[in-house]
């Protein structure tokens, strides 16, 4: 079936086309003009708890204080954290590239099983009730680190998974999935899941395997988490834009294959979350430096992006730092005490988006 | 693995495609399909019509051809100005007329008669050509009012003299000559016909009232602008057209001697078929008198033919309507779409295998910031200066996208004046013995600057090869250039297949595009010394005056060949696998030479250069912005010895001045920086360096 559709699709030049950053993805400088917080290495997940706001960033959790700028380790781990969730009854989800799942509960940290191939990638978690922990698992072939990989493969092993806190039972409620990245419930009950590699975000039951709703499709970049917003809706991390020549390479079986085989990950051809000036880097005909200029459209290997959607998925606004601007390779997005904060985990800054403007 | 990557090579190296681009790029391409079209016709009717192809045949089509394909020509040249003719069988039918009577009725001299219908024609030529030309009428509905009222005219004549015209005949041999005669076998109004035809072709060609003619077709408002007098031209492809249907009338007249009720009628149709048939379109600014030859001859035969095989003829004129649609169908279909085909297949990569990559970071190339502390000349006041040379007195010079040459004043560059204008992108720079300033420009040529600013050309063309499709006789890409000790001027040529502004694209072919040329001022010749090279950039020559060190950019390798001395004609390889794309080549202090590296070898284009098929494809199938480019934002400068040896790199590890650079010139000390799309010149200084060195003195000693 696939490759009779791929088949058919060789010569139909639509199929390389990446919609543009139009309507509510109309470009802004909105990420770049936003506060700078603080600069957190690598900085991750973000999550909101009642006595401060948790960060990743690499091996370590971090409780942030953002009216005084300050960042306190919590703790390090053997491995980089993939995730964190905060629940609303209390515990703390933390996941760990090679290490399973940590729980932060009363202030004690207890370690949760989980078989040993969903326990690299854990993209993202979510609280159902006292009991329940939704979990996304981005990949069941690669770690979280290795994400790259599992889209040059054209990885679609991911899933969401329930996990029942007291007996450590695991349901898969979706497989299949091409990297799912965020988890948030929609008002009627059903899980929110963007699965990065088919650039969308589906609605997914949350006590069975069920067939899944497309809610929003064609996204112009990858979707990384959601997080739930005060007043409605969702609030979606886009961490890198996508391209026609990431598109066409993942059609060219024989180059990215030898690509794979023969080239270090960071010189791929491929999205990526910080333009890090890496000579090896490839580089595209519209973004060579013209006078000094790198043009704010050149197609670039990262982007900044932010969208807010409503409680039916659809964005409404956008926030961007595009390729002339730094604040790229956003993962995720929080609100705390009334503010909105975005990790871009590219330029490793905290943001503290001004939202007044947003329509 | 190796055989499919060997045969692979030698299927790009003879098949890559190449020829389908250049081939669709030629304005001949337009006569190309009419011409098979023929070819076919022919063939067929041969086939049809046993005993078809014999002199008489062929004789009798000429004859036909001189006076239907003069009326093609005629229509021809109005419908390139962008306007038609429909009076032209009418105005035929006229000029016949008036031809007759002064020959049999009035029994004029020949040539009295000859300058009657002339008269006539270009009377009736000059009505359309005032009414449309001058008073702007639409040239359908004129001509096609003007074919009612010739007409009329004529059905008013014509029965008056009819008895007088059959019943004499003139004695004229010259008038015979024309109708019957021949020279060698071939007839003479043929001959007429060719010279006319050959003549129009020049004209329309070659020269200038034929070039205004088809810029008024071709954008009527542009040629306005551009100065032309579009009236003018307008009206005389009327008459233009007018005298030429009344000389195919006047051949019609010595043929036949005689006229008839139905002269003349029809004809605007059928030879409306031939000439779009050819390649004229109908939108004007496009054809050529080959193409309404072919179109003529076309039709001639289809007719002919028809009617040996007993056609009716109502059955004609249908079948010709019919392949006037589809003509004109393909016309438009063509027209539109010839620039997108164009597009899709003209960029054809070939294989090229760079010898792996040996950079490592902790090597002779680790990133360092030399170049951080760059001071910055000309911030935003120069806009791509490809190159940069110093003089004697130390001024500085550099060329700008804005088509000029600016000069920096020394000793501190900040002050600047407008040192030329060129009207292109002037690149590579070098001084002669005598102090003028020698120059590549860009879709130009060679040119000279005096020192007191005045410009004038070298040379702008070559020696054409004979199996190049594409014309290759005009400078397209000069680049850089050096003067050898006798004042010869060797210059590189980057590529024949690119335009300035596409420069980059050429390395997705990956193919030996471009050429070494020498000019030689004795003789004022200019001839290609090397071909096949693989975008011959920065060009230098060394000190033993015998020899020169040319870059290959995207083949990242340096080679020095000999001119003049004993080993002349040789060719070796000076520094091969850099780690970058190697751009102009300076002469440094202390022996050595400076290599500006305008961007750096990426693995995955490294990759993509040994996958043809991958790059055609992408070429074809994503928006040109998004093709993967060679890393031209991060270059660095090279300083190598005379024996090819890396002494020492410069890096700038922002990027912010200097990402890409295309040249370089030390002076006294400092290290002068260029690059092309850069809006900035850096100076830095070189601490190990003779601080009394210049190039000046280099090249031409003290004093």
């Amino acid at each position: 079936m696939g490759f009779l559709s791929r088949l058919f699709a060789r010569d139909r030049e639509d199929t390389l086309s990446v919609p543009a950053m139009d309507g509510m993805f109309k470009p802004n400088t909105r990420l770049d003009e936003a506060e700078r917080v603080l600069d957190l290495n690598c900085v991750d997940n973000l999550a909101a708890m009642p006595d401060g706001l948790y960060a990743s960033g690499g091996d370590r959790l971090f409780r942030i204080d953002p009216d005084a700028r300050h960042a306190q380790p919590v703790r390090t781990f053997e491995g980089d954290v993939t995730m964190a969730a905060a629940s609303p009854f209390g515990p703390l989800a933390v996941g760990v590239e090679g290490g399973g799942l940590e729980l932060l509960d009363n202030g004690a940290w207890r370690r949760l099983d989980l078989p040993t191939e969903l326990s690299s990638c854990i993209t993202a978690a979510l609280f159902g009730d006292e009991d329940t922990l939704y979990l996304a698992i981005g990949s069941r072939q690669h770690r979280a680190s290795n994400w790259k990989r599992d889209l040059m493969s054209r990885g679609s092993t991911g899933a969401v998974l329930r996990y029942t806190l007291s007996t450590g039972t695991v349901d898969a409620i979706a497989d299949n999935l091409a990297f799912p990245y965020g988890l948030a419930f929609l008002d009627d009950g059903r899980l929110a899941v963007s699965e990065s590699w088919r650039h969308r975000v589906v609605a997914v039951q949350p006590r069975r395997k069920a067939s899944i709703e497309v809610l929003i499709s064609d996204l112009p970049a990858y979707p990384a988490r959601l997080a739930p917003s005060a007043k409605s809706g969702f609030w979606l991390a886009l961490f890198a834009p996508r391209r026609q020549l990431t598109e066409f390479v993942l059609r060219e079986d024989d180059y990215r294959l030898e690509m794979m085989a023969t080239i270090p990950p960071s010189a791929w051809i491929g999205p990526d979350l910080a333009d890090n000036g890496c000579d090896e880097q490839p580089l595209q005909a519209g973004s060579v430096r013209q006078m000094g200029i790198m043009k704010p459209w050149a197609p670039s290997r990262s982007y900044g992006l932010v969208a807010r959607l409503d409680p039916l998925a659809n964005p409404i606004a956008s926030f961007h730092s595009r390729a002339n601007g730094t604040m790229h390779g956003i993962v995720s997005v929080a609100e705390y005490r009334g503010q909105v904060y975005a990790a871009s985990r590219g330029a490793g800054t905290l943001l503290r988006i001004d939202t007044d403007e947003a329509p | 693995m190796a055989d499919g990557n060997a045969l692979m090579q030698l299927r790009y190296r003879y098949f890559s495609g190449r020829l389908v681009g250049e081939i669709l790029s030629k304005s001949w391409i337009d006569s190309a399909i009419p011409v098979v079209a023929l070819v076919v016709t022919t063939a067929i009717m041969v086939f049809l019509i046993p005993g078809l192809l014999n002199t008489a045949y062929i004789a009798d089509i000429a004859r036909q051809l001189a006076e239907f394909g003069l009326v093609a020509l005629a229509l021809t040249i109005v419908i390139i100005s962008g306007g038609i003719d429909l009076s032209v069988g009418s105005m035929f039918a006229l000029c016949v007329l008036a031809a007759l009577t002064a020959m049999n009725v009035l029994a004029l001299p020949f040539l009295a008669a000859l300058g009657m219908t002339l008269g006539v024609g270009l009377a009736c030529g000059l009505l359309n050509g005032m009414l449309i030309g001058y008073l702007r009428l639409r040239a359908f509905i004129t001509t096609l009012v003007t074919l009612v009222i010739y007409r009329a005219l004529y059905d008013i004549i014509f029965p008056r003299l009819a008895s007088a015209i059959v019943g004499t005949t003139s004695d004229s041999s010259t008038w015979d000559f024309l109708g019957f005669g021949d020279i060698y076998g071939v007839p003479s109004s043929f001959l007429i016909f060719a010279v006319i035809a050959l003549a129009i072709h020049i004209t329309l060609s070659r020269l200038r009232p034929g070039w205004r003619l088809r810029a008024v077709g071709g954008a009527r408002k542009s040629a306005y602008n551009a100065g032309i007098d579009v009236k003018r031209i307008v009206c005389m492809a009327y008459v233009s057209s007018g005298v030429l249907t009344a000389i195919a009338a006047f051949l019609f007249s010595a043929r036949l001697g005689s006229t008839g009720a139905d002269t003349g009628i029809g004809m605007e149709i059928s030879v409306l078929t031939a000439v779009v048939l050819g390649g004229v379109s109908l939108g004007g600014g496009r054809g050529s008198v080959g193409s309404a030859i072919i179109g003529a001859i076309l039709v001639l035969i289809l007719t002919n033919g028809l009617i040996r095989l007993s056609t009716p003829g109502s059955v004609n004129q249908l079948l010709l309507g019919l392949i006037l649609i589809l003509a004109v169908l393909f016309d438009v279909k063509w027209v539109k779409n010839r620039g997108k085909i164009l597009s899709k297949v003209y960029v054809s990569p070939t294989y090229l295998e760079l010898p792996p990559e040996s950079r490592d970071d902790s090597g002779a190339f680790a990133l360092n910031d030399r170049l951080g502390e760059v001071e910055l000349i000309g911030l935003g006041e120069v806009e791509g200066p490809e190159d940069v040379i110093l003089d004697r007195d130390g001024h500085l010079y550099t060329g700008t996208r804005h088509g000029t040459i600016v000069r920096f004043l020394a000793p501190d560059y900040v002050k600047s004046e407008l040192f030329a204008r060129i009207g292109g992108h002037p690149l590579g720079l070098n001084f002669t013995k005598d102090g003028h300033l020698l120059t590549c420009v860009g879709g130009m040529g060679v040119y000279k600057v005096s020192p007191d600013g005045g410009v004038s050309k070298v040379t702008d063309e070559t020696n054409r090869s004979w199996l190049s499709v594409i014309d290759d006789s005009r400078l397209r890409l000069p680049d850089d250039l050096d003067v050898a000790p006798d004042g010869r001027i060797f210059f590189s040529e980057a590529t024949i297949r690119y335009e300035m502004a596409d420069w980059v694209v050429d390395a997705l072919e990956g193919r030996g595009n471009g050429r070494l040329i020498c000019h030689d001022p004795s003789t004022g010749k200019t001839r290609a010394v090397l071909r096949g090279l693989i975008f011959p950039n920065g060009i230098t020559i060394c000190r033993d005056g015998q020899s020169l060190l040319f870059a290959e950019t995207w083949a990242c390798r340096i080679s020095r060949y000999w001119f003049d001395g004993p080993k002349k004609g040789q060719r070796e390889i000076f520094a091969s696998n850099l780690p970058g794309y190697p751009d102009n080549i300076n002469r440094g202090s202390n022996g050595t030479y400076w290599v500006a590296l305008l961007g750096l070898r990426t693995k995955t284009f490294d990759l993509a250069m040994r996958k043809p098929a991958f790059r055609r494809r992408m070429a074809r199938r994503i928006a040109s912005d998004e093709w993967l480019f060679p890393n031209v934002n991060r270059g660095c400068v090279v300083q190598l010895s005379q024996d090819g040896a890396v002494l020492d790199v410069l890096w700038d590890s922002k990027g912010e001045n200097h990402p890409s650079i295309t040249s370089t010139c030390e002076h006294k000390g400092y290290l002068y920086l260029g690059g092309v799309s850069n809006n900035r010149i850096g100076r830095v200084r070189l601490p190990n360096s003779d601080p009394e060195w210049t190039t000046w003195d280099d090249y031409w000693g003290k004093g």
